[in-house]
């Protein structure tokens, strides 16, 4: 194929009215609401997803198969000290399950006086990751369930027990979850240690910062950071993040602290949503 | 330039870098695979093609990713506008000139975009923002060998590592 050499007239003729048709269409875009350029953005991308589904299990099922192949080669004797391990926890499994029996019944009479004073129901959802967010400086998923299991937008997102996220978009069969890393999301918590109240922020990054922080607060590294349920929003006592700096700079009125997420987003395949 | 080429490209790597990016990551500091594509239509193809190609990679990009609507087409047209008016004074058949106009291109993109962050969230510190900057442009403008041997096998007739233009 021939290509033009930059010339002024090539400029001029019809590719200016190209770059501005499109450079208009997409000014348009970005000024659309927020909600409404989810929706377009969900429902473009929904034919797109089953390809994603596929691609991230092939990824999955190979990145899966390998450590499988490295973990056998590699870890012969500890298998056999695992097996051991296991063997004993089975025992002790069995001893505590009969303990639980007993338990499982004073727990079902405390469970009826406090449905009763319940009012919100909750459920969870378990979803697959489907894809990553393709920006550098973005941090969301996209997972496999939507509004047909009952999503909505600002539902909690869990893996292991800890806060990964909030769902932001809500398609049919998808929806998109803004972690907690994303500069977009403010998480209000609590040092479990010390009870201080504060604010856990995304920044781009693998770690998040903790914002207003004053000065003499005692947080200590290892300190962990629960959610908080001021603002209603997330439930409380969620595993957040571990403090793994902290830094009182000259004359800053708040400290600077930098926190380790409980989950490694890129280690997880699934997810639980918490229904409200 | 062949449009079902390009779009069969475009698909493979949305495919690549929204689900196996994991892969070749380092922790935050991922390549975006994007921007190479964006360098090698912006040297390839007439002005016309080149924004079409170019506003094309940028709304995918933004449909796969969380944030404005319309705001990486908008970038990835004017970074491909500006490649395309100095390509006649670069030597853009060697592999350090791609490497070298991809990195300082996707350091201005990303300064750019960071600022618009910036601007929307104020959350970013300076100092992770940067790092971050120059490590992710560094590890895009290191793709961009494999990626545009890739491309080129895919587009034979375009003759990029050509001295002239033909």
């Amino acid at each position: 194929m021939r290509t033009s050499t930059p010339s002024f007239t090539n400029l001029i003729k019809n590719p200016l009215t190209t770059i501005t048709v499109l450079l208009l269409i997409s000014l348009v875009l970005l000024f659309l609401p927020p909600k409404l350029s989810g929706y377009v953005k969900v429902t473009c991308t929904a034919p797109f997803r089953p390809l994603q589904w596929a691609a991230c299990l092939c990824s999955n099922s190979a990145s899966n198969f390998f450590d499988k192949i490295i973990t056998t080669w590699k870890n012969a004797q500890v298998k056999i000290q695992l097996e051991e391990q296991i063997s004993y926890l089975k025992n002790t499994i069995t001893e505590q399950q009969d303990t639980i029996y007993k338990l499982q019944n004073k727990l079902q009479t405390l469970s009826k006086f406090q449905a009763e004073g319940k009012s919100n129901k909750v459920n969870t959802v378990p979803a697959d990751i489907i894809s990553y967010d393709t920006s550098s400086f973005r941090k969301s998923i996209v997972i496999n369930v939507g509004s047909k299991h009952g999503v909505k937008p600002n539902d909690i997102v869990v893996s292991d027990n800890a806060l990964i996220g909030r769902v932001s978009t809500v398609g049919g069969g998808s929806s998109v979850v803004i972690l907690i890393t994303d500069p977009s999301s403010r998480v209000p918590g609590r040092v479990l240690q010390t009870r201080e109240q504060v604010i856990v922020e995304g920044n781009s990054s693998k770690l998040c910062q903790l914002k207003y922080v004053p000065r003499w607060a005692k947080l200590k590294i290892g300190d962990d950071i629960v959610s908080s349920d001021i603002g209603g929003f997330y439930p409380p006592s969620l595993p957040v993040a571990t403090i793994v700096e902290n830094k009182i700079e000259g004359g800053s009125l708040f400290q600077s602290v930098k926190v380790l997420p409980k989950v490694n987003i890129s280690k997880i395949e699934s997810v639980l949503v918490i229904t409200r | 330039m062949r449009w079902f080429t390009f779009f069969c490209i475009l698909i493979c790597i949305s495919l690549f870098q929204s689900t196996m990016i994991n892969w070749i990551n380092f922790g935050s500091v991922v390549p975006d695979l994007y921007f190479p594509l964006v360098v090698y239509y912006s040297f390839l193809v007439d002005i016309k093609r080149n924004t079409i190609a170019n506003w094309v990679t940028g709304l995918t990009k933004d449909f796969l990713s969380e944030g404005s609507l319309g705001m990486n087409s908008v970038f990835f047209v004017a970074v491909g506008l500006f490649i395309w008016s100095v390509r006649g004074i670069l030597f853009k058949g060697h592999f350090v000139t791609q490497i070298f106009v991809t990195f300082i291109f996707s350091i201005m993109y990303n300064v750019l975009y960071t600022l618009h962050m910036v601007i929307s969230f104020r959350s970013l510190s300076i100092s992770t923002t940067l790092w971050l900057i120059f490590a992710c442009s560094l590890y895009t403008a290191a793709v961009v060998p494999i990626l545009f041997l890739v491309l080129s096998k895919f587009q034979p007739t375009q003759g990029i590592f050509s001295i002239k233009d033909k």
